[in-house]
């Protein structure tokens, strides 16, 4: 284990505290990068500002109808309602300070809050983005580690190039096949959309459906949008596969030559020991990373399949915003995307200092 | 977790066991249908461009269509023909100068809270519209709203509206509980703040009753039990949003009861379960080629405008839009008044496009055409047609240059008049032909299209004619001699109508298209 030592200061007053604050230097750590975290979220909000302002497009063209928008008093009431008669710097300064309270303004398409919007479709993608994720760690890990092991053999071979085909095949053109596959020619899957139409939308709490339904007891609706994720799921699923088999195999293989490996398994351990706890551990970090760009990349990236499975959520609500030139709407979802990666990078940051606790100090 | 003890894995295994068992037998059903067998569940998809449910407020196709079952309108339309107002929630009496005009409510009607309507909520409603300054209050701008009896409204304008009765019969402009909406923060000014219970409660006469809106994914609608009319089939209506190549494979695996957005081809093939009622749209697809010589020398020469519309070989326009589409004969569509039959459509005329182009003085030069690259009407992507044109004029000998652009960013240089050659649509705000006065000198699209007013004074003598009114007869006559006239000499070149292709399960009846509001609901029946 590596051995910190503070370096020696002539006064005691500042070596007191330094010393106290090397004490805990995963919470140190975990400081550092929640700091920084922060004013990335400031940088994103001033660059998806910045950018939205610079589309050549003026958002009452987009928001209002063809007379309406000839209507100087109509026009007029538009801008004032949604601040758009102020100085770009008072809109941005206001926003901030809006975005202080929680308050990311009213989004010009629904008309409603955008952050009521956002509450309503994040569980929506978070919904199939974990269960893709989840999925996708588990056979990816699986066959990553299997191809590693077998290397330079037929089942290496295939799996290589059912990984690249995952990775190749696109999503819009699979989503299409499956769906019309599963359910219009085996009926195996359910129609489109979050649930059956005879089912009510369960009470909300999560706004994950399925955990929602389970709270209030309703089995059967939980079923219902149990197998209306199964689709969009496993869409998602065989793109993110492709990608965590191909660094699975690249990070175990790479492990594999390590001497500590050799040496467990000259000591005579378990075959599945030396995998879970040697071979797989050792190549977690690599493919952490991996699996955080991963998640951001569901989190941000499933327009298309949300779009042919009537999915509700944000990549569906931000092409809606984008088309309207809705600018809060894509404020919000720019700051809610870049502040996703930045939460999905700090937990791999810091799963990081928890795998490896050289990280920690670096 | 690894569990390296059997007796741990027992005792989650146990543990789980009892849970799901506590679940199963604490479980209620969520499935609507459970709770009443007689029930009827009707599912439509449609690609939603829907903003809100209340009528102050809304302007758009799917907007139309829910508002149109839970509010009633003072004038209406029966089934399909939009060209002849029938009377609604009230009867109509209008004066011979078409300024004055005099509702009388039938009194027979209640809202969905069985409060009786009356001339105050129609006042209110009305009122309400033209002060929120949203996107539907130019519907009634100059229009004075007054109460004359507890049943007679009286509206008046300035100047001769003949289309104010097709106005009426609009959606937007249905009538509110005014009670309730003013309990719930509606004024008739910019400061109401009703819209929110709006989209969560309907508060109208109509066949249904709003149960939920999600803008993103749904509008689920129950039947109005106080409604004055025929109780309809369907006790629950689900209008999910779902995009037209899902809605064709919805509709063929029944989970969708009807698809209202597949195109032409979309809506081939699709077997003997399903039927496909097809119809053009009011919607006119055209090109405006532009008349200010700042923007364009070339194209604002009258003789590269006729040779330009003598180049484009209509039928085959028509032919890659697919089922149901039609040639638009003018501006003005087919199922209104006025307008033209196909023999005054515009034809092709390779021969004289050559001959023409050579006298206008054309030397090769590029010509841009500008199009939205985003925009998809009944299924027809605006790029198609856009590429088709530019091969069919490289085939008389004019170069264009495709500048597609996104429709949000496209709209401003359309709206400003700068495109040189435009690809565009016009879908009526009401459907009457006063409103296709618009592309007249002067006017709002005639402007976008480097036309001033006093560029052409014979269609504005034309037009001027076709505003004040008359009989049915005498507009159709006004309207035509407009039409013909702006196809002989106007920058706009009328392509196609598309076809609108609504796939129902075979066993729904009553499936008409409205031009207004797309489909009726209440009237839509199984067999």
């Amino acid at each position: 284990m590596t051995v910190f030592t503070p370096i020696a200061r002539p006064s005691s007053k500042r070596t007191a505290p330094r010393e106290g604050r090397v004490r805990h230097p995963f919470l140190s750590y975990a400081l550092r990068r929640v700091g920084t975290s922060l004013l990335l979220v400031i940088g994103v909000t001033l660059v998806t500002f910045i950018l939205t302002n610079l589309v050549p497009g003026d958002p009452v063209a987009a928001a209002l109808g063809q007379r309406a928008a000839e209507d100087p008093a109509i026009v007029a009431n538009f801008r004032t309602q949604y601040g758009l008669d102020q100085p770009l710097v008072v809109q941005y300064f206001t926003y901030l300070a809006n975005l202080l309270h929680g308050n990311l303004g009213m989004s010009t398409t629904t008309h409603n809050e955008v952050t009521a919007d956002l509450t309503t479709a994040l569980p929506a993608t978070l919904e199939i983005a974990i269960g893709a994720i989840v999925l996708s760690i588990i056979i990816g890990v699986v066959l990553g580690t299997v191809a590693a092991y077998r290397r330079g053999k037929a089942s290496d071979h295939v799996l290589r190039v059912v990984s690249l085909a995952g990775l190749s095949v696109p999503t819009f053109w699979l989503a299409l096949v499956l769906y019309y596959v599963f359910y219009f020619k085996l009926h195996i899957a359910p129609g489109s959309g979050r649930l059956s139409s005879d089912f009510n939308t369960p009470p909300t709490v999560t706004g994950l459906y399925t955990i929602d339904a389970l709270l209030a007891g309703q089995l059967d609706t939980f079923l219902d949008a149990l197998s209306h994720l199964f689709l969009p799921v496993l869409v998602l699923t065989l793109y993110t596969v492709g990608l965590l088999t191909r660094f699975v195999r690249t990070a175990v293989l790479e492990i594999l030559d390590q001497d500590y490996v050799r040496a467990a398994r000259a000591k005579g351990l378990p075959a599945g020991t030396v995998v879970w706890s040697y071979v797989l551990r050792g190549a977690s970090i690599p493919v952490l990373t991996v699996v955080g760009l991963a998640f951001g990349s569901l989190l941000s990236g499933t327009v298309l399949v949300e779009a042919i499975f009537s999915w509700p959520g944000i990549g569906s609500y931000a092409y809606r915003a984008a088309s309207h030139l809705d600018l809060p709407g894509i404020m919000g979802v720019g700051l809610l995307i870049g502040v996703m990666y930045l939460l999905v990078n700090l937990a791999v940051d810091l799963l990081y200092g928890v795998l490896d606790p050289r990280v920690r100090l670096a | 977790m690894v569990f390296r003890s059997t007796k741990k894995i027992r005792v989650a295994a146990g543990a789980a066991a009892v849970a799901l068992a506590l679940l199963v037998a604490g479980c209620s059903s969520g499935k609507t249908t459970n709770t009443n067998p007689t029930s009827k569940t009707l599912t439509i998809n449609k690609a939603f461009d829907l903003k809100t449910a209340d009528p102050g407020r809304m302007y758009e196709p799917t907007g139309e269509m829910v508002d149109k079952a839970l509010y009633e309108t003072l004038l209406t339309f029966k089934g399909g023909d939009v060209s002849k107002v029938v009377p609604g929630l009230a009867t109509l009496e209008t004066s011979a100068d078409s300024k004055k005009f005099t509702l009388t409510l039938k009194g027979t009607h209640t809202f969905s809270d069985g409060t009786v309507m009356s001339a105050d909520d129609v006042v209110f409603s009305l009122q309400r519209v033209i002060g929120l300054k949203g996107n539907p209050s130019f519907l009634l701008a100059g229009v004075t709203v007054t109460k004359k009896d507890a049943k007679t409204v009286v509206l008046t304008t300035d100047t001769a509206t003949p289309a104010l009765p097709s106005i009426l019969a609009n959606p937007a402009l249905g009538i509110l509980n005014s009670k309730v909406v003013k309990a719930n923060g509606g004024t008739i000014d910019a400061s109401d703040k009703a819209e929110k219970y709006l989209n969560t409660h309907s508060a109208g006469s109509g066949p249904y009753v709003l149960n939920s809106l999600d803008l993103s994914s749904k509008v689920v609608l129950t039947t109005n039990l106080k409604y004055d009319g025929y109780k309809p089939v369907y006790s629950r209506v689900v209008i999910q949003n779902v995009e037209g190549a899902t809605q064709k494979i919805n509709v063929q695996g029944g989970s969708a009861d009807l698809a209202l957005d597949l195109s032409g081809t979309q809506a081939q093939g699709l077997g003997s379960s399903v039927k496909v009622t097809s119809d053009p749209s009011a919607n006119v697809i055209f090109l405006l080629v532009n008349q200010n010589p700042s923007i364009s020398k070339i194209t604002s020469n009258p003789v590269f405008l006729k040779a330009v519309k003598e180049s484009i070989d209509y039928s085959d326009i028509v032919s890659i839009a697919g089922t149901g589409t039609s040639q638009a004969t003018g501006v003005i569509p087919s199922m209104f008044l006025g307008a033209l039959k196909s023999a005054d459509a515009l034809k092709m005329d390779a021969a004289a496009a050559k001959a023409d182009l050579a006298k206008s003085g054309y030397k090769g030069e590029t010509v841009k055409l500008s199009f939205p690259s985003d925009l998809t009407l009944n299924g027809i992507e605006f790029p198609t047609i856009a590429q088709r044109i530019q091969s069919q004029l490289k085939t008389t000998g004019i170069t264009i240059d495709l500048a597609p652009a996104p429709v949000a960013t496209e709209l401003d240089a359309y709206r400003n008049g700068t495109e040189a050659i435009g690809l565009w649509y016009w879908g009526p705000d009401y459907p009457d032909p006063s409103d296709y006065l618009v592309f007249t000198p002067g006017n709002v699209v005639g402007l976008r299209s480097g036309w001033a007013a006093g560029a052409n004074p014979a269609i504005s003598k034309l037009a001027d004619a076709a505003a004040v009114g008359g009989s049915n007869s005498e507009r159709q006559t006004q309207f035509e001699d407009l039409l013909k006239a702006l196809n002989q000499s106007g920058p706009f070149i009328p392509l196609i109508q598309p076809g609108n292709n609504i796939a129902a399960k075979s066993s729904i009846t009553g499936v008409v298209y409205n031009a207004v509001w797309t489909i009726d609901i209440a009237s839509l029946g199984s067999k």
